[in-house]
């Protein structure tokens, strides 16, 4: 299914390089490789299929596969043509996502919709092979592969692009790449969120808003089902009028007319709130969305923690380093280490030692500088390149969902429409009677 | 009540009326169908079967029977030849100003009841009293007992579970001054119960518990005679026709009773719709406190659903406090009238009965005995007026659900208008662009 409107931000344009912190991203070579830089893209994810399989522990397991087609467009003569067309399932969208989260680490990479269906109201299923979940899935992973395609920074990444051509063996390219490796663990991440003590105040409050931002979104989504689950309640029940006044019609004379299409009108009403629930499922979606999105934000968050703890750590190491250096030149103990306290127990060293000790801190001491200086560098430039990407977010945020309180209210406003002419015609019936 | 010699026809009616304010103007009560004519001062006086003073519009004797026939009967036959005017009505009646009464025993409501009358059974041309509910049931009862051949109008329930409604709300005194305003009306319209002694009595007395207290004996002939009706008799052929009205009742009142579980289960989900409502609005609010381009979007939203709440509030109050009462009332009217079918029924019984006994003596002349004649006079009597009361009835109901159900209808209307009204002026705030920082 191709997008209605191609939207000039999903089209690939060359942009101008950055630096980036890893350069194993392969972005000079996968642009010169490709050429992409003369021709526009289209993306769509356009068809899901039910598939059975083995797993890993050679059991049949059943899964959904996704058609995604790549489509370059001629400047020209704006005529598109299928350069790419493969079949990719949920976890490997995943395995992308997770690969893009370790190499980009100052980006805020575009979540997945949800693996599992939640904030579902009743007569939704929770089900993931349930057809409306799976077409939901669909476009939510249609508008994640475009949300990274029309990201200046993302859309040059080589395994992204892999992705998007290469059906066999990807799998295997994105693992030699060893992201899990550089992954950060989690454990030394949490570590990091309780004993960083200098962080940037910028991000101390996007992670406040993060957690604050979520938090409310959730809320939001939770009420909102439960809103929905008791208007299909009340339009539903209606329906019951259809029957009811076809049977006194019938005993009627002169009213009967009048009841039995009024009636008519009434299950009307009570069938119009599938649709309109329908729609609202959409602008639930969007909300979701932004809901994932607070999640990559405080990953934004937690690496600068990351990072700055690591420079606090080494740069209290280099101290320390150089406190004892100063210590064994001036003879002085100030402070506890386990080389003073043997000397205690076995006797002083030799001067001998000493200096030997002495030239080794200062070697130490010296690459220890070093390594703080380009920690520091390391760490400003991941502060001003995440910055850069957030605010990029904000406006992006701030756009998506002014758009999507505008298309709820004109949900609301339709809804509303229709219920006066409903009402309006059994008025009408009504007065024949 | 004058018993003086008939008199003829005031001519001057129709001018006092228009002297007259008008209580009724810009009420919305129905339109009784069933005509409101005023019969001859004469004829009023007319109580006991006989009287060839009658003097009637058409001239001549009543047509038909050798048998002296009941007032109610001719009343009726009259009936059908006016049409409905209403500048031929001479009485009005009024049931508001509602009061509470607290007093050592218990604490109850009154309500001031209005009249306004050129007719000559009242002495003065206007009454105003204060009555109670038991007063109410009094007059009702009352009419039964006088007038067994007609349609009684139903009164509000009596009994309130008490702890579940309070009777001395606001939302439920006026529910129930409606339904009294109604009842009154109705028997009002009815030509033959408006010239009730008791339905006098109750519009006038100053003391009520005085007049009930010696309990006048001032039934008809006819009603004292159908009142004495015993049961056990059985029915033969009930005719066609009352055997269609009590078909029609017995479905009637089925599809009321499930017409009013499903408006009584759509009140229930939309306000369990509404306290959702009442969670979700806020919600918003509580975002928009985190933005900053988006906290106006965001609290104009919050501020919407807010709007939307009230509106559905406001549709839910209406349709419990003027949808459901109506609907009970009609189901309480045809509870009473299968009753009163059943009255006629017997009536009917006693007369096949009495006839067939007499036929089975062959030794008797063929001169029908005194009493069957009597039963068959009993019978044509009720038939008459249960016939002509139904009509009027069928006639009254269409109006009354006509209006009731465009009531309800506008009702929803005007609460979606609310709700586009207040989605639509949100519209501009949602797409104004942001200023500059």
């Amino acid at each position: 299914m191709e997008q209605a409107t191609p939207d000039p931000e999903r089209l690939w344009q060359p942009a101008p390089l950055e630096p980036l912190s890893h350069p194993d991203a392969g972005l000079e070579s996968m642009m010169t490789e490709n050429n992409f830089s003369l021709k526009k893209i289209e993306i769509s994810v356009s068809e899901a299929e039910k598939r059975t399989g083995r797993n890993a522990m050679n059991m049949q397991e059943t899964y959904t596969a996704y058609l995604i087609e790549t489509r370059s467009v001629e400047h020209n003569d704006g005529q598109s043509v299928l350069t790419d067309s493969l079949w990719r399932r949920y976890s490997e969208f995943e395995l992308l996502r997770n690969y893009l989260l370790v190499y980009y680490p100052h980006i805020v990479v575009p979540p997945l919709p949800e693996k599992r269906a939640e904030f579902v109201w009743h007569k939704l299923s929770a089900d993931n092979m349930d057809p409306d979940f799976v077409e939901r899935r669909r476009i939510g992973l249609e508008n994640f592969l475009l949300r990274v395609a029309s990201h200046p920074i993302l859309c040059r990444d080589k395994i992204f692009y892999l992705f998007l051509t290469q059906e066999g063996n990807w799998k295997e390219t994105v693992n030699e790449t060893g992201f899990q490796l550089k992954a950060d663990s989690r454990l030394k991440a949490l570590n990091a969120t309780f004993r960083v003590k200098n962080p940037d105040k910028r991000f101390i409050e996007l992670k406040h808003y993060s957690d604050e931002l979520q938090s409310v979104i959730s809320h939001l989504l939770r009420v909102r089902a439960r809103v929905a689950d008791r208007l299909y309640g009340v339009y539903k029940v209606h329906g019951n009028y259809g029957r009811v006044f076809s049977e006194w019609s019938a005993i009627e004379k002169e009213m009967g007319d009048g009841l039995q299409s009024a009636g008519h009108h009434m299950d009307v009403y009570a069938s119009s709130i599938d649709d309109i629930l329908e729609d609202e499922e959409h602008y639930a979606d969007q909300l979701k969305e932004y809901l994932f999105y607070a999640e990559a934000l405080r990953a934004v968050c937690r690496k600068h923690e990351l990072m700055q703890y690591d420079l606090e750590m080494a740069a209290q190491d280099l101290a320390s380093k150089k406190q004892q250096c100063e210590e064994l030149a001036t003879g002085t103990v100030r402070t506890f280490s386990l080389k003073g306290m043997t000397t205690k127990l076995f006797g002083q060293e030799t001067p001998e030692q000493r200096e030997a000790r002495i030239k080794m801190l200062e070697e130490q001491i010296k690459e220890g500088e070093q390594q703080l200086k380009s920690k520091n560098l390391e760490g400003r430039e991941f502060v001003r390149n995440a910055w850069a990407d957030i605010e990029r977010f904000k406006e992006q945020k701030n756009h998506d969902l002014k758009e999507a309180l505008i298309s709820y209210a004109v949900m609301q406003i339709s809804m509303c429409k229709k219920g006066i002419q409903v009402w309006t015609n059994a008025k009408e019936c009504f007065s024949k009677m | 009540m004058s018993g003086g010699p008939p008199k003829a026809l005031p001519s001057t009616g129709p001018q006092s009326l228009r002297d007259m304010p008008h209580p009724l103007a810009g009420s919305s009560s129905e339109e009784a169908v069933g005509g409101d004519s005023t019969p001859s001062p004469d004829l009023l006086t007319a109580r006991s079967f006989g009287d060839k003073d009658l003097i009637l519009p058409n001239g001549g004797t009543p047509a038909g029977t050798a048998s002296p026939a009941s007032s109610s009967s001719l009343l009726n036959r009259l009936q059908l030849d006016d049409d409905m005017d209403g500048e031929t009505r001479d009485l009005f009646v009024t049931v508001d100003d509602p009061k509470k009464h607290v007093c050592t025993m218990e604490t109850y409501i009154t309500y001031r009841i209005t009249t306004k009358s050129t007719r000559v059974e009242f002495d003065l041309p206007e009454y105003s009293v204060r009555r109670r509910y038991q007063d109410f049931d009094w007059l009702r009862n009352k009419l039964e007992e006088s007038q067994p051949t007609h349609l009684i109008p139903p009164l509000p329930e009596k009994f309130v579970v008490k702890g579940v409604v309070d009777r001395f709300s606001e939302e439920f005194v006026e529910t129930r001054r409606k339904a009294l305003d109604k009842f009154l009306k109705r028997i009002t319209d009815h030509p033959v119960l408006s010239f009730n002694e008791h339905f006098n009595v109750f519009l006038t007395a100053k003391d009520l518990n005085a007049h009930k207290k010696q309990g006048m004996a001032l039934l008809t002939r006819v009603g004292e005679s159908v009142k004495h009706v015993a049961g056990g008799y059985k029915l033969r052929n009930r005719p066609l026709e009352f055997a269609a009205i009590g078909e029609y009742l017995d479905t009637f009142a089925l599809k009321l009773g499930t017409i009013d579980r499903i408006a009584q289960r759509i009140i229930k989900e939309e306000i369990e719709y509404l306290v959702e409502l009442r969670e979700y609005g806020p919600v918003y609010s509580t975002w928009s406190a985190l933005e900053g381009e988006l906290a106006e979007p965001l609290e104009g939203v919050s501020a919407c659903i807010g709007n939307c709440s009230t509106a559905l509030e406001e549709l839910t109050d209406d349709m419990t406090e003027d949808f459901l009462p109506v609907l009970r009332e009609y189901i309480l009217y045809s509870d009473s009238m299968k009753s009163v079918l059943k009255k006629r029924d017997q009536v009917q019984a006693e007369y096949e009965t009495k006839l067939e006994a007499v036929a089975l003596k062959k030794e008797e002349r063929p001169k029908v005995p005194a009493d069957v004649e009597k039963c068959q006079d009993r019978m044509e009597c009720f038939n008459a007026d249960l016939k002509a009361d139904m009509e009027r009835w069928q006639n009254n109901k269409r109006q009354d659900f006509r209006q009731l159900l465009m009531g309800m209808a506008d009702k929803n209307i005007q609460y979606y208008e609310k709700c586009l009204m207040a989605w639509e002026s949100i519209i501009p705030l949602l797409q104004e662009k942001q200023e500059a920082k």
